[in-house]
């Protein structure tokens, strides 16, 4: 796989998304600077990676890796006013009421714009030979955020925005500049819900570059023969079946997926009583050896 | 009857609230199924259930109408029903545009409007609103039954609850009067400054080549004869959210992060003035069998030590899990109850399975 400039992590709620696109981001700061930017509200990355953001909305965590956050709104403002020729003109209309409702009434405007935002990053990080990792909303959300440039283009048939939508098409397509990493647990809803979202981003929206995290797997530890003596021990058995089962869905999975994947990587399960800086160098590690640099 | 875990016999509603991704709607209806057995007359509306959960409750297809469940072999109390419904959001919104559009042309009119399909597929809170609106059909349906409602994933808490309140502000905005409802319809003469606003909008229409206002002007104008309507419903919808027999949970799993994040909620639903009644914890792993039962049994050594480390593991999470459920109730007020939803250790498949967490929940 490509090992794209911006990759754009999502997967289904409660699968860990924040937290691998964190330690993706860890991980690619230990080679080349790199910008994990955060599209969640909540900035659940920037917590995971314990940073706090300045009133600019960013943050460095070290030498190599900064964290920023991504709002709708700025984006909105920041397209007015490089269109709009006056200042005066611009302010007048960010500040009017009519126009939050007539932009609110086309949800696609805003979400388009953060496309676009995120082709300029791309643009930017091959330019300095950085990398970009996205924390970005889940799958459905994100589905649909990937989708909009397609209505744009027939909402706007010509004008600036028709222009700036063939472009965003093409970053998005492009398997050096755009990537997605799809999260998942090894779990039957999560592994049916990155198999279809893997299918819609190729056949729909034309994205090449498409990896699975299939996060938090566990080692087996038990054979099948091992499990059967267990009966004696109660509800440690259960546990010990538990375990196996899971350790054999993920097997079932990762086979599932690499078949519209290009990459599946495992990170592990983390049997840790408080999940800290330790936990996601150690999934960090479990993704390095994915990544590669030309 | 058997005592309840969550006591919902003077409610009418039962609204569950959280971010996506922990369970919200299967706890919908475990709720849902323990007050029917209980003796309750429920009825349940998801949102977007799993293939699983549909095929448990019977609502594979079509079910935007509610629909019976059996609850056969289960041991309900011999008063107690179940019934179960989808919500469909665009559809919901099709059917109210059908229902009050003043004639068959608006109606079409409005259907077929670009605005209009863009709004209903995408806009956020589209489906919020739609599910106030169908909770209010059910409601004035059956005005005695317990209805126990499942929310579309929220970031924010309020996104749910304050859907009528934003849906009536936009109805009663200049914004619309501006850009193109009637003369009657103007409360007041336009300001100058609105019509400032109007000439940057359409110079903006010009420069992005969107040309949206003369379509949103028009959609504006086709919705004219709706808006009462929709505007009344919105109150009467408030008025429900915030009736004192009205049950609030928030949803949330045992990871720190979402534990926060429900904390939030909770922050966030007492500016409103609500009061959370419950925050459900899902899928809490069962406590930790006694390590000695190891020490204790006939087996292999090496067996042994695998089981060892297994429980140590396991011991780990559950500490993890412990810690971020006292996290959770040290910081809830004292009117707050936490009920916990055990994890079966597999996704439910069949209405048995709904039934194990229903009889499971626990204070």
């Amino acid at each position: 796989m490509a090992l794209p400039r911006l990759t754009f992590v999502t997967g289904k709620g409660g699968t860990g998304k924040s937290t691998i696109a964190a330690a993706l981001a860890v991980a690619l700061a230990r080679r080349r600077p790199t910008t994990l930017a955060d599209l969640d509200q909540r900035l659940s990355a920037a917590r995971v990676l314990g940073a706090k953001l300045n009133g600019a909305g960013a943050a460095q965590v070290d030498d190599n890796l900064e964290v920023i956050a991504l709002d709708p709104r700025s984006e909105l403002e920041s397209f007015i006013t490089r269109i709009v020729p006056f200042k005066a003109v611009s302010r007048r209309m960010l500040k009017s009421r009519t126009f939050g409702y007539v932009t609110a009434a086309l949800p696609g405007l805003e979400a388009f714009l953060m496309l676009e935002r995120l082709r300029l990053i791309a643009g930017a990080a091959a330019a300095e030979d950085r990398f970009a990792v996205i924390d970005a909303p889940a799958t459905g959300n994100a589905l649909e955020l990937l989708g909009v440039a397609k209505g744009v283009a027939q909402l706007a048939p010509f004008g600036t925005l028709n222009r700036l939508a063939a472009e965003v098409e093409e970053f998005l397509t492009d398997a050096h500049r755009f990537g997605v990493v799809l999260t998942l647990r090894p779990e039957e809803l999560a592994l049916r819900e990155a198999i279809d979202a893997a299918s819609n981003l190729r056949t729909q929206l034309g994205i090449v570059n498409v990896a699975a995290v299939l996060n938090g797997v566990a080692a087996p530890l038990f054979t099948a023969a091992e499990i059967s003596k267990l009966g004696v021990v109660g509800a440690h058995a259960g546990l010990a079946r538990r375990r196996r089962a899971a350790a054999e869905f993920a097997a079932h999975a990762k086979r599932d997926l690499e078949r519209l994947c290009s990459t599946v990587v495992e990170t592990p399960m983390m049997f840790e009583p408080i999940f800290g800086r330790d936990a996601l160098e150690t999934l960090a590690d479990a993704l390095a050896p994915a990544l590669t640099f030309e | 009857m058997k005592a309840a875990a969550l006591d919902l016999r003077d409610r009418r509603l039962a609204i569950c609230l959280g971010p996506g991704g922990v369970g919200k709607t299967t706890l919908s209806a475990a709720i849902a199924l323990n007050a029917a057995l209980s003796g309750l007359a429920v009825d349940v509306m998801t949102v977007d259930p799993a293939p699983r959960l549909l095929d448990a409750l019977g609502l594979e297809g079509d079910a935007a109408a509610p629909r019976p469940v059996a609850l056969d072999g289960l041991g309900a109390a011999r008063s107690g029903r179940l019934r179960a419904m989808k919500l469909d959001p665009k559809r919901m919104f099709d059917l109210l545009v059908e229902r009050h559009a003043p004639s068959a042309a608006a109606r079409d009119a409005i259907l077929s409007d670009r605005i209009y399909r863009n709004l209903s597929n995408a806009m956020a809170g589209v489906a919020d609103y739609m599910a106030i609106e169908q909770l209010l059909e059910l409601h004035r349906r059956d005005p005695k039954s317990l209805i126990v409602l499942d929310t579309p994933p929220a970031r924010e808490a309020l996104d749910f609850l304050d859907a009528p309140r934003r849906m009536l502000e936009l109805l009663n905005s200049r914004a619309l009067t501006l850009l193109g409802a009637s003369r009657e319809m103007m409360r007041g003469p336009l300001a100058l400054f609105d019509l400032a606003a109007r000439g940057v909008l359409s110079a903006f229409d010009r420069l992005t080549g969107l040309h949206l206002l003369t379509d949103v002007q028009a959609f504006v104008r086709r919705f004219e004869g709706m808006y009462a309507g929709f505007a009344e419903r919105a109150a009467e919808a408030q008025t429900l959210i915030r009736d004192p027999r009205t049950f609030i949970i928030v949803v949330t799993t045992a990871e720190i992060d979402r534990i926060d994040q429900a904390r939030e909620f909770v922050a966030a639903l007492d500016t409103m003035g609500l009061r959370t009644d419950a925050v459900a914890v899902k899928r809490v792993t069962a406590p930790m069998p006694d390590m000695a039962e190891i020490e204790r049994a006939e087996l292999p050594r090496a067996l042994k030590r695998k089981l060892m480390r297994n429980f140590e593991d396991f011991s780990a999470l559950k500490q993890r899990e412990t810690a971020a459920l006292r996290h959770l109730r040290d910081a809830l007020p004292s009117a707050t109850r936490t009920i916990v939803a055990q994890d079966l250790g597999r996704e439910p498949r069949a209405l048995k399975d709904l039934a194990e967490i229903a009889i499971g929940l626990r204070l």
